[in-house]
């Protein structure tokens, strides 16, 4: 039997040694060589000699004890282990089985202390309330150190790194809250254990209030009182550690619930587009903008006639040309469609300048019209194009410095040119 | 409601920039102050002129076009396409997206890999290289104030929530998940393209090919009933 004085004596002694040894014992064992290493460490002074003192102190105290069927590694005995991260207010999340056990525990105390009165025999009556009162302590014990070891895995996920991921950074909060608050959910409603088991205890104790006016004092009225209160204040406390536990980890789980959905809708969002192209995307879902910048490419002058035209607009009969006349006045030819010039610039590839082609065919075209249809051609799928250095066209009108593009059927261009394409900027 | 012009201090500017598309955050604090204090006046305000202010509670506001008039352009399916690249990319690295996203920020020189990594998707926004990617998209999200630029770092503000909404949608949107599985196309409207002229042939075309076939199903049919 080891002296309990000399025990705490020596925690409190070599605390400051004691004390970072908790933290590497919470990961696991250690050997002797990295239990001397990290004395050593801490004690800056000390011999090798003094090291094995001490280690040998701790040993005989039963403060250390060697891992079974590995004799060079230790781990520190479970109660003192358990004693020192209640001192350094550490709390290790419990299971939820253990208070469903506890409950049953009670229940089964709750039919003991019936059989005792039964039997009217006062003392086992005493011994069995007080083992229920105790019992229900370490409910309430319990209870208290998860809700402070919820509180610590939430503080630890909200702490953590942010760069690192949701799902890794929130594993914890994951865990705990499938492993412990799930299951506490199921166990606190109103048809689980834990309320059954409350009902029950606190009926035994009722009737036996009531059995005790009327027939006789076997215990004090007020023991059994204070059991009874000590069973409702277990009730609330449970129900009170749930709501915490709910409140601190519902919104981060929501966090990382929200996260994976994020992710996963993203990597949907983009198989879909490899399959089905960007258009594939659900318009419904996609956010809308105001768009004043017009992307239309018109002049001054287009715009003011445009809007003079609207506002003078007169119906007149439209003349249609005679099949057999050809029409050689410039002035009165329709201006050229889309398609049609793309048949003449389809025809006319492969094209060294786009721009010099233009000026070609409309020697005498206005210079919007010809920058309009440099960006129309230039831009359509059929073509593949090529930027060009920057140099200065001479319109009719003006002196236009741009990059034009060297354009090449897309059939025809190789791989190569594509991504040179590409890359051309 | 009763509305003091003169309190509404900053109504000029405020209506210039949501106009121009741009999300109004915390990262324009006086712009943002004023929305903030002065919400409802703005808000009725801008509706009595056809506007619709939107006010996000995650911190941002923005004018949202009239259904009616509304069409998803080019530069929303882009920063749509942007967003879910850089959201699968940086779970890729192993970081975490909503924290790049929600006021994170993303350098410069993490755009090529970028595009090298997703060049087929970027083609499909007309994106090839570094610069129109910047061009195109970057520079598109700093001026619709999605991101800030500054020292080669792209920094994500608030109003990013609007495309981490349409991850959401697209991943509760199940009719989306099972066309994936399936061969058919997606029954999704046709966008009207800037060119009506390449519209208007193509129409042609397809109706000449649906009438060929109707006269080819015609024929046959009658072949059939003419041999039984």
């Amino acid at each position: 039997m080891i002296e309990p004085k000399r025990v705490l004596r020596a925690l409190a002694e070599h605390w400051a040694l004691i004390e970072p040894l908790c933290e590497r014992f919470d990961q696991g064992t250690l050997s002797l060589i990295e239990l001397r290493q990290h004395l050593a460490r801490h004690q800056l002074d000390s011999t090798p000699q003094d090291i094995t003192q001490l280690l040998d102190l701790w040993i005989r105290l039963d403060i250390l004890v060697p891992v079974a069927k590995s004799p060079n590694r230790f781990e520190l005995n479970a109660q003192i282990h358990d004693f020192l991260a209640y001192l350094r207010r550490e709390h290790r999340l419990g299971l939820c089985l253990e208070i469903e056990a506890y409950l049953r525990h009670l229940e089964r105390l709750a039919g003991h202390i019936q059989d005792a009165f039964d039997t009217r025999d006062s003392d086992d009556l005493a011994r069995q309330l007080r083992l229920l009162d105790m019992r229900v302590r370490d409910v309430l014990k319990k209870l208290d150190n998860d809700e402070q070891a919820l509180v610590a895995v939430a503080e630890r996920a909200k702490t953590s790194n942010r760069q690192i991921p949701l799902r890794q950074r929130y594993a914890e909060v994951l865990a705990t809250w499938d492993e412990y608050v799930e299951p506490m959910i199921q166990l606190v409603n109103a048809d689980g254990a834990f309320e059954q088991g409350v009902r029950k205890v606190e009926s035994v104790l009722l009737h036996l209030l009531g059995e005790q006016a009327r027939l006789g004092h076997l215990v004090d009225d007020d023991m059994l009182l204070r059991t009874h209160a000590r069973i409702l204040e277990m009730q609330t406390s449970a129900q009170l550690t749930l709501r915490h536990a709910r409140e601190l980890l519902l919104p981060l789980r929501e966090e990382a619930r929200r996260h994976n959905a994020v992710t996963r809708g993203a990597a949907l969002a983009l198989s879909v587009i490899r399959r089905k192209g960007l258009d594939a995307l659900p318009h419904a879902a996609m956010p809308l903008f105001t768009r004043p910048q017009s992307t239309f490419l018109g002049s001054a002058s287009q715009v003011e006639a445009y809007v003079y035209a609207l506002a003078r607009f007169e119906p007149k009969p439209a003349r249609f040309p005679k099949a057999h006349k050809t029409d050689k006045d410039p002035a009165t030819q329709a201006p050229r469609t889309v398609k049609e010039m793309l048949q003449r610039c389809e025809d006319a590839l492969p094209m060294p300048d786009l721009m010099l082609w233009l000026l070609e065919q409309e020697p005498n075209g206005a210079t919007d019209e010809l920058l309009y249809w440099f960006s129309r051609l230039s831009r359509d799928k059929r073509f593949a194009r090529q930027r060009l250095a920057r140099r200065d066209y001479l319109t009719c009108e003006h002196s236009v410095s741009l990059h034009s593009f060297a354009l090449t059927s897309i059939r025809d261009a190789t791989p190569e040119s594509t991504a040179s394409s590409a890359h051309a900027s | 409601m009763h509305l003091d012009l003169s309190e509404l201090s900053q109504l000029a500017p405020i209506f210039r920039e949501l106009f121009k598309g741009f999300h109004v955050s915390r990262r324009d604090p006086e712009l943002y102050a004023q929305l903030s204090n002065f919400q409802d006046q703005y808000r009725t305000l801008f509706k009595a002129l056809g506007f619709e202010l939107v006010c996000d509670t995650r911190g941002f506001y923005y004018f949202v076009p009239e259904q009616a008039a509304a069409q998803v352009n080019k530069t929303a399916q882009r920063l749509s396409l942007f967003t879910f690249i850089l959201v699968e990319h940086l779970a890729d690295q192993g970081r975490d997206p909503m924290a790049v996203l929600d006021g994170g920020s993303l350098g410069r020189d993490e755009l090529p890999s970028l595009l090298d990594k997703y060049r087929d998707l970027f083609l499909q926004a007309e994106v090839q290289s570094v610069e129109e990617l910047e061009e195109k998209i970057l520079r598109r999200m700093t001026q619709l104030g999605f991101a800030h630029e500054e020292g080669g770092v792209y920094r994500f503000l608030p109003p990013m929530h609007r495309f981490l909404d349409v991850c959401l949608s697209v991943q509760q949107d199940r009719d989306l998940a099972a066309t994936l599985h399936s061969a058919l196309p997606l029954p999704t409207p046709v966008l009207a393209e800037e060119a009506p002229d390449d519209d208007a042939a193509s129409v042609d075309e397809e109706e000449e090919e649906d009438e060929a076939a109707a006269l080819a199903r015609a024929i046959r049919d009658e072949q059939q009933e003419i041999d039984a």
